[in-house]
């Protein structure tokens, strides 16, 4: 893909654990902030591609309720469900099919409205196999934890330092709503939620929108003077039920490779400067680093504890503290990608990984990782 | 990079009550049928994209992921897209989008329903936000209710003659349901009865409202280098798509000169070339859950001029035989897995612009015009599509 399709800006809320605004006036809000840092007017944009889910909205059809408050008054528009780094995906192809010129993706979730994510996503399962035994997210997870840390014999201490950097690196990010200082014996001592999980390993959810402004590379060029262009783009999903599947090895790779190809990336931690993934727990940030490439099957702890990802290590993952800092279910990809833009824009102030060219924004859904999304950035 | 797009197979189910299949069944139904009209196989497919109404209809959160076996995409990108009745619409939409990016030369969307499953008038209920409008929705038919009377107040028309035009349109629907292998509601019935039929909401009556099946519609779309590459000799070539929504709010806005339905319509014309619609199209199948509302589109759609549509009824320009056939597949009216319906319409002119529409079809049909709308009255998506890519 040659660098057809260019982000101009990004805008996030403050997140949140209760914002107080309703989700029309969050959209409404995100929206005209990034219409005016760009300094145009919604009549200048061409469409508008959202995300959100009706499950965590409380509103069926959940796009007719802002669609309108996101600019997109008597404007074409559509809606990518559940995650909104495929929003991301799809803004980009209207654009590529040369039918646009600016397209405009957002996305919302309040999950202080909604009910807990193991209520929603068990009602994700189908209702035949999966539901009577109680399946959700969570128990998904610590299943492949399991698997995980049987395979590669390593033990719950081998994760711990996942939520300690996160949290860490989230006291400078000014839209995170939770950052500290833990210790190892602090994660230690969190009580279990489903072995091998600990509570401090599943990252509570969060109010949260955000907004991303697409052009064309040269309608970007007349409006920003740091574009930051799409070089990749990538997402793949697996088999519906988690036993058809090796939970080591699922869509990720595949996601990772159609971007990668895109991009001409042929080795991940030398070609990418920063990464914000999905830290959907701690073990799945190991997890993920892995199958993006990063590191050999089984490494991924090493990987940690050598510092590589950390700020300042060769490849930072997670410089905003990832959904440990703020975890807006729906709007939580759309977010990654809008921090990787910050950080290739230079914008990333406290939490700015130094020369930072090329970064890599990661989303998914789906029990045990079932939907995957990849995006290379670069400028 | 941008490229020409064709929709080169279709497939659907028989909708009803369809409680022989569970859900993934019955949308493995119409992906396998899928595969059959175009030779294709699962592994041919490069991405796919799949939708549905509000995953409440069915009560399970993440439909395309319940669906991934089902519709042959694991492994493959997939994306959900979802914007209420419009849904089939935009699916196919997003599925263009797809092909016309140039990231993909072949890709499957697939749309589905099962509303015998859950409750799709208590579903429809939450569509509408919570503090304004859900305490008095009473599901769809208040809704389009009120727009058909004030179509016919705006213009004055005599009530006796917009309820008979009206029920001559429920007539035709139930006869060319009669003709289409997939309908859902297969009933001989005359105007008297539907003049009859028990009152829903006013004007609306029995005969003048779309059920709610179970049923689901796939297509396969492809890039113009790919239909060369697989030989394919009756290609539907996509000439031209629109969309557009409006405000949240119902009161908002006029839904008799209803602009997003305008808008869509024309945004499609531009991209297909067409200045005449009345003329230059064949065939349509303009979404029709209520008998009322297909009218007020002729008029959005330039079909006539406003205040016009019960002339085209009454001059049978809009039956069979007339200059512009209108919902030749029975419609809405006759079928509504509301997920596929919008497919449902698009897969319809892509058979009679290829002449596989059977006892159904449309002589001479070359261009056609599909259509679908959603939301409370928010939503209104268009598809021209022709037998020739110029």
């Amino acid at each position: 893909m040659e660098q057809e399709v260019a982000i101009v800006d990004a805008v996030q809320t403050r997140h949140g654990s209760a914002l107080k605004e309703n989700i029309r006036e969050i959209m409404f809000s995100t929206v005209r902030q990034l219409l005016n840092r760009v300094g145009i007017e919604k009549s200048e944009i061409g469409t508008m591609v959202s995300s959100s889910s009706d499950y965590w909205q409380g509103i069926s059809c959940s796009n007719s309720y802002y669609y309108d408050a996101a600019g997109a008054n008597l404007k074409s528009g559509s809606k990518a469900a559940e995650d909104s780094a495929l929003g991301f995906h799809y803004g980009a192809m209207r654009i590529l099919s040369g039918h646009y010129k600016t397209v405009l993706v957002t996305s919302i979730t309040k999950c202080s409205e909604a009910p807990p994510v193991d209520t929603l996503t068990h009602l994700a399962t189908d209702p035949f196999f999966q539901r009577p035994v109680g399946l959700n997210e969570t128990i998904s997870t610590a299943l492949q934890a399991k698997a995980y840390l049987h395979r590669f014999e390593l033990n719950e201490e081998d994760l711990a330092g996942v939520p300690i950097k996160n949290l860490a690196n989230a006291q400078n990010n000014p839209n995170a709503h939770r950052k500290g200082v833990l210790s190892l014996d602090d994660v230690l001592a969190s009580p279990t939620m489903a072995s091998p999980l600990r509570e401090i390993d599943v990252p509570n959810t969060s109010d949260g929108a955000c907004a991303i402004l697409l052009a064309t590379k040269e309608v970007a060029k007349d409006l920003t003077k740091r574009p930051v262009f799409v070089q990749g783009l990538g997402w793949n999903v697996s088999e519906t039920f988690l036993g058809d599947r090796d939970l080591l090895n699922g869509s990720l790779p595949k996601a990772a490779k159609m971007a990668y190809k895109m991009a001409n990336i042929e080795k991940p931690l030398d070609d990418i400067d920063v990464a914000e993934i999905c830290d959907t727990t701690s073990f799945n940030e190991i997890l993920w680093t892995e199958q993006l490439g990063f590191c050999a099957p089984g490494k991924g702890t090493d990987l940690l504890k050598d510092g590589i990802t950390s700020m300042g290590g060769a490849l930072p993952v997670n410089p905003s503290g990832g959904l440990f800092g703020a975890n807006p279910y729906v709007a939580r990809g759309l977010i990654r990608i809008a921090e990787i833009a910050l950080q290739l824009k230079g914008e990333g102030e406290k939490r700015q990984v130094p020369d930072a060219k090329r970064g890599l924004a990661h989303s998914v859904h789906g029990l045990g990782g079932q939907l995957h999304s990849v995006v290379v950035l670069g400028v | 990079m941008t490229q020409a797009v064709a929709i080169i197979g279709t497939g659907q189910t028989e909708c009803g009550k369809r409680d022989d299949v569970s859900y993934p069944e019955l949308i493995h139904e119409a992906v396998r049928r899928a595969f059959e009209a175009s030779g294709l196989e699962a592994e041919d497919i490069e991405a796919v994209v799949s939708g549905s109404m509000p995953p409440a209809m069915e009560g399970v959160a993440n439909p395309h992921l319940y669906w991934v076996d089902a519709m042959g995409a694991a492994n493959k990108p997939l994306i959900r897209t979802a914007t209420c009745g419009s849904t089939g619409m935009s699916l196919a939409h997003t599925c263009f989008y797809h092909v016309a990016s140039g990231l993909f030369d072949l890709v499957m969307v697939i749309g589905a329903e099962k509303m015998y499953e859950g409750d799709p008038q208590g579903t429809m209920a939450t569509v509408a936000d919570p503090f304004f409008q859900r305490p008095f929705l009473a599901g769809a038919p208040g809704i389009f209710s009120l727009q058909s009377n004030e179509w016919a107040h705006r213009y004055g028309l005599e009530e006796k003659r917009v309820r008979m035009a009206a029920a001559q349109l429920s007539v035709r629907n139930h006869n060319d349901a009669l003709l289409n292998p997939y309908a859902h509601i297969k009933v001989k019935t005359t105007v008297e009865d539907v003049l009859a039929s028990r009152v829903i909401a006013y004007p609306v009556r029995m005969l003048d409202v779309c059920p709610g099946s179970d049923g689901a519609c796939a297509l396969i779309m492809a890039s113009e280098k790919m239909v060369k590459k697989l030989g394919i000799k009756t290609p539907a070539w996509v000439r031209g798509i629109g969309y557009c929504g409006e405000e949240a709010f119902f009161g908002e806005g006029d839904k008799v000169v209803w602009q997003s339905a305008i808008n869509a319509a024309k945004g499609a014309y531009k991209q297909a070339g067409i200045s005449n619609p009345r003329k230059e199209l064949d065939v349509a199948e303009v979404y029709n859950p209520f008998t009322f509302q297909e009218m007020l589109f002729y008029e959005c759609f330039g079909f006539c001029d406003f205040g016009k549509a019960c002339e085209l009824v009454e001059q049978e320009v809009v039956m069979k035989g007339g200059d512009l056939p209108c919902d030749p597949s029975g419609g809405t009216l006759c079928t509504n897995p509301i997920g596929a319906t919008g497919l449902q319409r698009t897969a319809e002119i892509v058979l009679q612009v290829t002449k596989k529409a059977g006892e159904r079809q449309i002589p001479g049909a070359k261009t056609g015009l599909a259509h679908a709308m959603g939301g409370l009255d928010q939503f209104n998506g268009v598809m021209i599509i022709s037998n020739t890519l110029q």
